[in-house]
């Protein structure tokens, strides 16, 4: 099916729902059912049904009667190893089909075996599937083999087969069965997952070294979505690994080599979704070390492929966002971070990276004058964690200069921990500026001396200054009168006989028109369906010819009819 | 190794240094300073690595570090940016942690306030983003603390809210922190009197001389008229009046423009939909 090359569409479908501050497990697996597999055809992608996030409920749900009653008690240790097996066969099909979907959907498949995950499965699901051993299976077995629970007595039999199938395989003309590279980064995988989740990050960050190792010549495009998930644990153990950022001894710094590489490498290759990853990783790695002139580097030298996952790009957006807030490109930060919300995940307990995104949007919309919506701080999963922002914001619309000072040193840990610590600190002249634009609008005419007091400046002289680069900055219509000390507010003109309702408008109407081109150029169509599409039209077309010979031939008898009701209008 | 050029000992260069520099002797300071370098460079210790000892690292550090304040002192930024350039590499080595410098907050501090000077925000942001994450980590020291860097963090504070005369009062009270400090005053200065000019001449209908010059922070009414001349404001009996905003009317015949041009590229986006 070599025809598939060419109609390798962007997915823009959510193909993995980890984020880099919360384990998710999706309780929404988007699993197709499984009988769909074994279609020849390029089948229609059919919306995720219920039933195949049986087996978490299984887990999960404890108390649900319904499952109980319906089959015995299924073992989710072996539910885990049949569903890992399953995955293999899926492999191998996008292996022989060339397509990338059926990767993803493994890759998709983690989050339900993850808490399964232990060094006795996946020996025996390791030993199981490698009929032979070949040295790749072997450095997983020994990889696993110092943690506990790790099945011995089975290990060593398995490894004394390798001595003996060596010899049986010269005698037999059978060949082993081969097992696909794509088979052994599954596994290895699994084992990255199993480390971090039991938190086991010596091991991992060296099992990870070794498996980019692996990566690095084998140059197979059904390889390129494992291999950035590769990565990404790769990343993830180093950045635990102490000393950790932002010293600058952090041991993430020793990584940026290695991704450079592998970006070089992907960007020759080809290999988009590495390409995405490696580039986000490696901003993520500038920012924890505050490399912010580095990272503008990257992004001006390299180019984000267009038709990465939808989540890649949803944290190239807000890494980008986040360079630029602190460049103080206000504006551009926030499309970026508007693009980044946009996309992020909407799942609940992939919620992370929503909140993370939507705290940084608020700070540069303050930053940019602009009071955040009321709405955005009542949505339930965000309620708690954006507490002290909301107390921000309401600071710095009242105009409290005092207040905002009091905020920033309350909650200066949690701010820092937010990495927006930096970017709330610039917000003291919006606190004045706010604070200025009100009193312009209440008072006709207000001295100078007034206003300082109000706004707890430090001097008359001050005030006289800031309001004049107030009024310059166009935040406030008035004038000043230097002799007597007063500043005196011009009339507000109608708004809406000015432009600004055509201004706000005119950028919804291109924002509504720029979603409609990317969600046209975004459709996917399954492969033959135009020609059904073909047939039905012919079909139709027929259906019409033979009615409207029906009716040149009825016409002659239902003349009378229809026209005669017209005639009496 | 040896650690000599034609019988001259890299610790005896620094010694002389150190004397010119407590001369005051700039010319002297900057021959011994060349063959510094010339000394460091045959020991392959003007860029921090494994090989080298932290002894000789530490030298090269301070060595840089006076280079870098010469520069200021003769002002020459394009130098003191190049010294500064050289001296990131030995701040960050990691064999140096445990011994930090001394005059790394001045030399930083400095930097700071070239890049405020010359109007280089995001860059002053930048740097400043770094040093804030790093002190959050040493838990200790804050930016406020550090009187080197708290100098032309307040400025630019002021300068952002536009408070102008604590810009005037910090660069000329005793606030200064040293005296290559005090050589960036004239430019920060100049600086703020232009953007004053910019201010007034929006929000004054007209302004009497004296008041100019206390605004304006200059010293004499000739100077005012001077400056009045040089911003193109015309001068009448002793008062300053500033030009009219020509913008306004204009602004009318563009926004009709403006509408047809978007009607029209909504019809063919529409047409493009439907």
């Amino acid at each position: 099916m070599s025809g598939d090359k060419g109609k390798r569409n962007s997915v823009s479908r959510p193909n993995d729902h980890k984020r880099k501050d919360s384990k998710s497990k999706s309780q929404k697996d988007t699993q197709k059912p499984k009988d769909k597999v074994g279609d020849e055809e390029m089948t229609v992608v059919v919306p995720p049904s219920k039933g195949d996030a049986g087996k978490n409920e299984d887990v999960a749900m404890n108390g649900t009667d319904e499952a109980k009653l319906k089959d015995p008690p299924v073992d989710p240790k072996a539910k885990a190893i049949a569903d890992i097996k399953a995955n293999l066969t899926l492999l191998e099909k996008a292996v022989s089909l060339f397509d990338p979907r059926f990767t993803l959907r493994v890759l998709r498949n983690i989050p339900s075996v993850r808490k399964q995950l232990s060094a006795d499965l996946l020996a025996r699901v390791i030993i199981e599937t490698y009929t032979t051993p070949t040295p790749t299976s072997f450095a997983l077995l020994k990889a696993l083999g110092d943690e506990e629970g790790f099945p011995r007595a089975d290990a060593d039999a398995w490894v004394k087969k390798k001595d003996s199938a060596q010899s049986a395989s010269k005698k037999s003309d059978t060949t082993p069965k081969e097992i696909l590279a794509e088979v052994d980064v599954y596994f290895s995988i699994l084992i990255q997952v199993y480390f971090y989740d039991t938190k086991n990050i010596e091991s991992g960050a060296e099992f990870s070294e070794g498996l980019i190792g692996y990566l690095k010549p084998l140059n197979k495009r059904t390889l390129d979505s494992l291999a950035a998930r590769a990565y990404f644990y790769y990343s993830l153990f180093l950045e635990e690994t102490d000393p950790k950022p932002p010293s600058p001894n952090a041991a993430v710094v020793s990584i940026r080599k290695t991704l450079l590489d592998a970006l070089r490498t992907a960007t020759l290759r080809k290999d988009q979704d590495t390409q995405a990853a490696v580039i986000t990783l490696l901003l993520r790695n500038y920012l924890s070390t505050s490399r912010i002139t580095q990272a503008d580097l990257l992004i001006s030298h390299t180019q984000f492929p267009d038709s990465a996952a939808n989540n890649q790009v949803a944290r190239y957006l807000y890494y980008l966002g986040r360079i630029r807030a602190i460049q103080l490109n206000y504006s551009e930060a926030h499309d970026h971070l508007i693009g980044a919300t946009r996309k992020a995940p909407t799942s609940y307990k992939a919620s992370g990276f929503y909140q993370a995104s939507t705290k940084l949007l608020i700070v540069v919309e303050l930053l940019m004058g602009d009071i955040p919506d009321r709405a955005i701080f009542r949505q339930p999963s965000l309620e708690k964690i954006l507490s002290p922002y909301l107390q921000l914001v309401q600071a710095v619309s009242s105009g409290d200069v005092n207040a905002f000072q009091n905020l920033t040193q309350k909650y200066s840990s949690v701010f820092r921990a937010d990495s927006t610590y930096t970017l709330i600190l610039r917000l003291r002249q919006n606190v004045i500026k706010t604070g200025i634009r009100m009193m312009s609008l209440s008072y006709a005419r207000i001295s100078l001396r007034d206003m300082c007091l109000r706004l707890g400046l430090e001097s008359e002289e001050s005030a006289e200054y800031i309001v004049a680069k107030a009024i310059r900055d166009g935040v406030i219509e008035a004038t000043l009168d230097h002799e007597h000390g007063y500043m005196r507010s011009k009339d507000v003109g109608d708004v809406y006989s000015s432009n600004e309702p055509f201004d706000a408008y005119s950028s919804r109407i291109r924002a509504c028109l720029a979603l409609h081109d990317e969600s046209v150029k975004a459709m996917r169509f399954p492969m033959n369906q135009h020609r059904l599409e073909l047939k039905k039209a012919q079909e139709a077309r027929e259906r019409e010819r033979e009615l409207a010979k029906e009716i040149v031939d009825g016409e002659i008898d239902e003349e009378d009819g229809p026209g005669g009701d017209f005639e009496g209008i | 190794m040896p650690s000599a050029v034609g019988g001259i000992s890299l610790e005896q260069v620094q010694h002389n240094l150190q004397q010119c520099l407590a001369r005051k002797d700039a010319a002297g300071a900057q021959a011994q300073l060349q063959k510094a370098k010339l000394i460091l460079l045959q020991q392959n210790s003007l860029v921090p690595s494994e090989g080298v000892p932290v002894g000789q690292l530490k030298t090269a550090r301070s060595v840089l570090e006076v280079g870098a304040l010469l520069a200021i002192r003769r002002r020459d930024p394009d130098s003191f940016v190049r010294y500064y350039s050289q001296l990131q590499p030995f701040y960050e080595f990691s064999g140096l942690q445990s011994s930090p410098s001394p005059n790394k907050s001045q030399v930083t501090g400095l930097y700071l306030l070239l890049l405020l000077s010359q109007g280089d925000y995001a860059g002053f942001h930048t740097l400043l983003e770094s040093l804030i994450v790093s002190e959050g980590i040493n838990g200790g020291k804050s930016v406020e603390d550090d009187i080197y860097i708290k100098y032309p963090v307040d400025l630019e504070r002021s300068l952002m809210e536009g408070s102008y005369d604590q810009v005037w009062r910090k660069t000329n009270g005793r606030d200064v922190p040293g005296e290559e400090f005090a050589l960036f005053s004239e430019i920060l200065v100049h600086t703020i009197r232009s953007e004053i000019a910019s201010c007034a001449a929006r929000s004054y209908p007209s302004l009497s001389i004296a008041s100019a010059k206390n605004l304006l922070f200059l010293d004499s009414e000739g100077a005012v008229s001077e400056f009045a001349q040089e911003q193109g404001w015309s001068l009448e009996e002793g008062r300053i009046h500033f030009p009219g905003l020509p913008e306004e009317k204009k602004g009318q015949e563009g926004d009709q423009k403006e509408v047809i041009s978007h009607m029209v590229q909504y019809a063919k986006d529409l047409e493009s939909i439907v």
